[in-house]
């Protein structure tokens, strides 16, 4: 291509833009004279930060149609993330997911977020009425969210390998499963589980000689861990390849390795303890499309949706008329199986998920073992 | 040249100096786009991140702005760190030489026996994995390496394997196996392009002089292909410098990386303590970049490929 071909392709170019330039604008333009033009529509979007089994694409499709309240959602990995994110982004975003004492300790104590009367939700009559009475949730400006699911943390074998029955985290130790466990990647979550193999009962809030013990542990734990699963998703499918015998994870694993195709497993709460964690929708205090946010869990929290995320998902929620729901289904079993109906006793055995004292410190813990 | 220039314009009336400076931005007008790109989307980032290193976290996940050089104390106190970073530079090194074994054989079939339009289908061919996600090409490999993958199958099929193995895969091996293949394509595109210009007489003429066919490749070949070895050698040891999914995916619970330990500090919100490993590897990469520029001119990379 000679000099004048450039110079004429650049023209041509600039040509060519300015016209697509143009027509883009105009079509804006329009767009936009056509959308003043039309009378205001109820609903609209809001901004939700939320982990991804707390909605079914049939729910939210159905809440569009009938009251045109679209949520835009982002992703949530973990609550330290979510809190940085919305410390920093604030008003962006309008609700937001948080755990257990992430919600009065870290969201409410920074003045992230709106307490509210739970009671002005009509569809709070579904919840189990202690759900609606969290001590940590409640403070004199209101409740500080609205209960969603639960689960304490269990351990799950795969019965043919693991032998004899285990009952206790010691079993995450033993050299007989070396490369045989899963676990999610999350590292707080590990140095706190190993707290509380080691009798720690603040596994959040870890003293240095603790955490030393908890070191012994971890090292112990490292041969045995083939991969650390991204997701609840990949621990299942490890275990129902049978790469996994031994997987941590929420209630309701047993189902979902079988429904994979997988071996018989079982799952246990360690005899030492757990951690837990239940979660709740948040109002973000400087949301800009708030006002949405009630409408939105009137009907997103309503007991035949609940029942169905129940269905998808598999782990329990605070729902009590979806429980009925799920009974009525013939689902009854299977939710009793998973502790559905026995959240107050369960949790109050469990360490609630929260920030602690010695995040930092788990973190270079656990970067210190799993180094190289 | 250039200083006679600047003297005799300190000498010139000034509009003359006017108009020279004039001159002057209107040539390096042409770089604004590029400048607001680097500055804005590389300097300002790696400038915020160095700042962020040298403050803490509270307990309440705030960043606190007192400076500190805890974290970076705390990187070269902690000999993990320094293993992993190690660790990364050897696997990232090893890699590097595979795919410019892999990628130069290759590239120098195509370039010398290929006719062009083959050459040209068989580099789509190469590029074509480019067109599926990296998350996926990952995966798949699970699926091939895995304890029911698809080699273990065809080794205990075969005879050669009693049982299935655990060692392809969620080690360092898999690591090594799966970086490899995700960066050879890289490669085989710069060095095909180097090889593609050479001029492959030059080799029979070397013989002719006498020269061994090592000596002709090493004196004649490479060196006129050198630009194209170390672009290949940026393109791939740079990067996995970085990598974070592959480990995760393949590596396992043994095979992780300097980015898998950095990542775990930005999931916890612990950015300035992120922050510091971060600005190490990437003071490390700048460094890395200086020694291969004094081996590597623009022009060399733009014009000969």
């Amino acid at each position: 291509m000679n000099r004048l071909d450039n110079q004429l392709s650049r023209r041509r170019f600039l040509q060519a833009s300015a016209a697509v330039g143009a027509a883009v604008s105009l079509g804006g333009i329009t767009a936009a004279c056509n959308a003043i033009g039309q009378p205001a529509v109820q609903g609209g979007t809001f901004n939700w930060m939320t982990w991804g089994d707390h909605y079914i694409d049939t729910q939210l499709k159905a809440i569009e149609a009938s009251d045109k309240i679209v949520p835009q959602i982002s992703e949530l990995a973990g609550n330290a993330e979510g809190f940085a994110k919305l410390k920093e982004v604030k008003g962006e975003l309008d609700q937001m997911s948080g755990d257990a004492l992430w919600v009065p300790d870290a969201y409410f104590a920074e003045g992230l977020i709106e307490p509210f009367d739970i009671n002005e939700l009509k569809v709070s009559s579904q919840l189990y009425p202690f759900a609606r009475q969290f001590e940590i949730w409640t403070k004199p400006e209101g409740y500080l969210g609205y209960p969603f699911g639960w689960s304490p943390i269990s351990i799950y074998y795969n019965v043919e390998h693991v032998t004899p029955a285990p009952d206790s985290w010691a079993v995450l130790l033993d050299p007989k499963y070396k490369g045989r466990i899963v676990i999610e990647n999350q590292p707080e979550e590990i140095v706190a589980y190993m707290g509380k193999a080691s009798g720690v009962d603040d596994v959040y809030n870890m003293t240095d000689d603790q955490l030393a013990t908890v070191k012994g542990l971890l090292e112990q734990l490292k041969p045995n861990v083939l991969k650390f699963a991204q997701q609840a998703t990949d621990s299942v499918n490890a275990m129902t390849s049978e790469e996994a015998w031994l997987i941590t994870g929420n209630l309701g694993n047993e189902d979902r390795v079988k429904d994979g195709g997988g071996p018989e497993i079982k799952g246990f709460i360690p005899k030492e303890g757990t951690v837990g964690w239940m979660d709740a929708e948040m109002i973000v205090k400087e949301g800009k499309n708030k006002s949405l946010l009630f409408p939105f869990m009137e009907k997103s929290q309503q007991a035949e949706y609940i029942a169905e995320n129940f269905i998808t998902h598999g782990r329990p929620l605070f729902n009590e008329a979806a429980y009925k729901i799920l009974v009525d289904k013939g689902e009854g079993d299977r939710a009793d199986r998973y502790l559905y109906n026995k959240a107050e006793e369960t949790l109050a055995k469990t360490t609630l998920k929260g920030p602690g004292t010695s995040t930092e410190k788990s973190i270079q813990l656990f970067n210190e073992v799993f180094g190289a | 040249m250039t200083t006679e220039i600047v003297g005799g314009a300190a000498l010139a009336p000034p509009t003359a100096i006017g108009g020279r400076r004039s001159a002057r931005l209107r040539q390096l007008a042409p770089f604004l786009p590029a400048m607001v790109i680097i500055v804005g989307l590389f300097v300002v980032p790696l400038a915020l991140m160095f700042v962020f290193s040298f403050w803490s976290t509270n307990e309440n996940l705030d960043v606190v702005p007192v400076w500190t050089l805890e974290n970076y104390q705390n990187f070269f106190t902690n000999p993990t760190y320094v293993r992993t970073l190690f660790k990364t530079m050897v696997i990232g090194a090893g890699v590097t030489v595979v795919c410019l074994v892999v990628a130069f054989v290759v590239a120098y079939f195509l370039s010398r026996y290929v006719s062009r339009r083959w050459a040209r289908i068989a580099l789509l061919i190469i590029i074509v994995p480019f067109w599926t996600s990296y998350l996926l090409r990952v995966y798949s490999w699970q699926a091939i390496l895995g304890e029911h993958g698809a080699l273990n199958q065809v080794l205990v099929g075969l005879g050669i394997l009693r049982e299935p193995s655990l060692l392809f895969v969620y080690n360092d091996f898999g690591t090594f196996i799966v970086l490899a293949y995700l960066y050879i394509p890289f490669a085989a595109l710069v060095l095909y392009a180097s090889l593609e210009r050479f001029d492959f007489t030059q080799l029979t003429a070397a013989q002719d002089l006498g020269a061994g066919p090592v000596a002709a490749f090493r004196r004649v070949l490479l060196p006129q292909i050198r630009p194209g070895l170390i672009t290949a050698c940026i393109f791939v040891f740079i990067p996995i410098l970085g990598e974070f999914l592959t480990p995760s995916m393949v590596g396992g619970a043994q095979g992780l990386l300097i980015a898998n330990l950095l990542a775990n500090f930005f999931k916890t919100a612990l950015i300035p303590e992120g922050a510091a490993v971060g600005f190490l590897i990437a003071a490390f990469v700048t460094a890395l970049l200086i020694v291969f520029r004094r081996y590597l001119r623009v022009q060399d990379v733009v014009v000969r490929g």
